[in-house]
């Protein structure tokens, strides 16, 4: 057979196997849905209001706050050192670095808890590794950290470590959230900077 | 060529493998479309499946005549996914805590089940329930920002 019939069999034969091919690799799942069923039932997948305000204080470099809320929400108030990704927004290609720092463990939160485990089941099914839920969301994050109140005579040295993390981190929050608006825009426009730099893109 | 198209065959006839592009479920979540409430599901009159995705038993007060019971660890078991596959109407998702039934319902819609929700009992299931109180007298440092 003439080696051009051959050839062109071949690219029509690829052609019509790339036409059945299922989906675009880059927009759906790449785990299978077993793989992210045991993923989703295991406990290691969040982390507390406690453990987050312990991070935010040591203004851990190994942890990535997502705060998953509008932008206008994200604005009013969010956790010092978090990066806003609006859910709506989260197939952006724009944060695919972001996503792809696989050293980096995510932090996602909402206000409760409903947006942060679909933002975690996509993530995660996307292919990318290290996410994880702040449980409760800003709601327990105001519950437990910015309203609480030690109640007692005696402290243990324990709840005395607790109270002092959840005091300093509400220090934090408050003075980041305080800022005049201009100050703010900077302050979260130098936070944008700063990441796209870290995931390796220019300002 | 052969062996690309058997590849893709089984690709195609595996159960576990996701169909659906990740931004279905990102419209079908748009204005908590996926949510419904205790009242509503109540007054369904079309059929619906509710799969509770819980480990306790309900009091008898959040016990509903459609509901089968199926744990999150076993939702894609074989048997599980034939149910599945047959129920008429809407599926709802009924689980202990927000987490399981979220994330189960990320699952089932990429894998392509449709009139699919979330029994929530929340109003607004993602409303911030505090205000934050700007405090005017602090300021951060210059040279932090």
């Amino acid at each position: 057979m003439d080696a051009r019939i051959k050839y062109s069999l071949l690219l029509v034969g690829i052609g019509i196997i790339l036409a059945f091919l299922p989906f675009n690799a880059s927009d759906s799942f790449l785990l299978k849905s077993d793989e992210l069923l045991s993923k989703s039932t295991s406990s290691e997948n969040s982390f507390s209001v406690d453990q987050v305000a312990r991070m935010v204080n040591k203004e851990d470099s190994t942890m990535l706050l997502i705060d998953l809320r509008e932008a206008s929400q994200y604005k009013e108030c969010n956790i010092p050192g978090s990066l806003n990704i609006p859910f709506s927004d989260l197939l952006n290609p724009l944060w695919e670095g972001t996503f792809n720092q696989k050293k980096v463990k995510k932090i996602f939160y909402g206000n409760g808890d409903q947006t942060a485990n679909y933002a975690w089941a996509i993530a995660t099914g996307l292919g990318y590794k290290n996410n994880f839920v702040m449980k409760g969301g800003l709601n327990e994050w105001f519950k437990t950290v910015m309203l609480s109140q030690f109640k007692g005579e005696k402290i243990s040295p324990i709840e005395n470590a607790l109270y002092e993390t959840r005091f300093n981190a509400r220090k934090a929050f408050t003075q980041v959230n305080s800022l005049p608006d201009s100050l703010k825009s900077r302050y979260f426009k130098a936070k944008d900077i700063k990441q796209l730099k870290l995931d390796g893109g220019c300002q | 060529m052969g062996v690309l198209l058997i590849l893709v065959i089984i690709r195609n006839s595996d159960q576990n493998v996701f169909q659906e592009k990740a931004k279905t479920a990102l419209e079908a979540t748009r204005n908590d479309a996926n949510i419904v409430s205790f009242d509503q599901v109540k007054a369904l009159t079309a059929p619906y499946l509710i799969l509770d995705l819980g480990s306790a038993p309900r009091p008898d007060s959040l016990l509903f005549q459609h509901a089968l019971k199926i744990t999150f660890s076993q939702l894609l078991e074989k048997a599980n996914r034939k149910i599945l596959n047959e129920a008429k109407g809407e599926l709802i998702l009924y689980a202990d805590d927000v987490p399981t039934a979220s994330r189960a319902w990320v699952i089932l819609n990429q894998l392509g089940y449709k009139n699919l929700r979330i029994l929530s009992f929340e109003n607004i299931p993602e409303g911030l329930k505090y205000k934050f109180q700007p405090d005017t007298t602090s300021r951060l440092e210059q040279d932090t920002m």
